[in-house]
């Protein structure tokens, strides 16, 4: 009884000292929205066009950059899962901003909606439901492998980066794409006319995935005791 | 070195997208809490999202847009049956370690 009462205090202090940041977080990803939609909206594409670009481009795209790494760095360092979940919301909020820096305003709306306003909250109520504290957040298994994953990772992340860095030798300064690239419109028209069935296999896809999640998180009384007998026997 | 920092090119949003993504591995790989993992898988998908995304406006061709379109439906799909998963082993074990979750094993 105590121990549950200490859980559910910490976890309420957890969220009022992640307040600010997450504040901090919204103020940032807002700010640099709007800042981005309007330097679209008076020099956008005349700014592109010309092999000059603005500083401002520049500029949010290292502050964004900086928001997405960060908030991603923040996710799988943090112990408080809710403190995680806000640190995913500022990672989609600087990756919108990224997709409308590449006139991809529709998938920036969606990038939104789904995953901040939707998956996230399927998160958030899942960590409501367990509400359970770590005792220990890393998984540790030796010196050795550690240091030959991390010699991995580093190793992928150079071959990785070669060959997308070498993509700017192609083309360094893009004009600008068509009007109607990235719009609402624009992309409809791909998805409706030749990329028919693959938009259909998606809304099949997520029944499946509709069925398959109620009939997995479904109570079920004889399959939880066996569950039970089992764990007790081994 | 200091080209970098005059412009913002394709490339630029390609080596976040990998940035990205190793974070993502690295969340995968050393966390135990499943949920944890879970977000870290999200971020992979993201990452390649980005550059879906980054190549559809270097070749000015909105079919990347409709895929990204396609892995967010998939990652949304994947986020309730993972999460449905977690729920029912958190409901027999009352835990949800990753590292103790071992019965295929023996």
């Amino acid at each position: 009884m105590i121990f549950a009462n200490h859980t559910t205090s910490n976890f309420r202090l957890g969220l009022l000292k992640n307040l600010k940041a997450v504040l901090v977080f919204f103020l940032i990803a807002l700010v640099l929205g709007f800042a981005n939609i309007a330097d679209a909206a008076t020099d956008g594409h005349a700014a592109q066009s010309s092999v000059e670009q603005s500083k401002w481009v520049i500029t949010f795209f290292w502050a964004l950059a900086g928001l997405t790494l960060g908030s991603a760095l923040f996710v799988i360092t943090r112990r408080n899962l809710v403190a995680a979940v806000i640190g995913m919301i500022a990672t989609f909020f600087g990756l919108a901003g990224l997709f409308l820096m590449l006139y991809s305003g529709f998938l920036a709306a969606i990038q939104v909606l789904v995953y901040a306003g939707a998956i996230m909250v399927l998160f958030v109520f899942v960590i409501m439901i367990l509400n359970r504290e770590e005792d220990e957040p890393w998984a540790v298994q030796g010196l050795l492998g550690k240091a030959m994953a991390g010699i991995g990772l580093v190793y992928l992340f150079v071959r990785l980066s070669k060959v997308l860095w070498g993509m700017n030798k192609a083309k360094t300064f893009l004009p600008a794409p068509p009007a109607e690239f990235g719009t609402l419109e624009g992309v409809g028209m791909t998805l409706f006319t030749k990329y028919l069935f693959p938009f259909e296999a998606v809304s099949l896809v997520l029944l499946v995935a509709v069925v398959g999640a109620i009939a997995v998180a479904r109570p079920h009384e004889a399959g939880h005791k066996i569950a039970k007998h089992k764990e007790v026997a081994s | 070195m200091n080209e970098i920092f005059q412009s913002v090119t394709i490339g630029h949003f390609l080596v976040l997208s990998a940035m990205l993504f190793c974070l993502g591995i690295v969340g995968v790989l050393m966390r135990r809490n499943s949920l944890i993992v879970m977000m870290s898988v999200e971020l992979m998908l993201n990452a390649a999202n980005l550059t879906l995304v980054s190549f559809s406006r270097f070749h000015n061709d909105p079919v990347g847009q409709g895929f990204a379109l396609v892995v967010i439906a998939v990652a949304a799909a994947e986020a309730a049956v993972g999460l449905a998963i977690v729920v029912t082993v958190f409901r027999t074990r009352r835990h949800v370690d990753i590292d103790r979750l071992t019965l295929l094993r023996n």
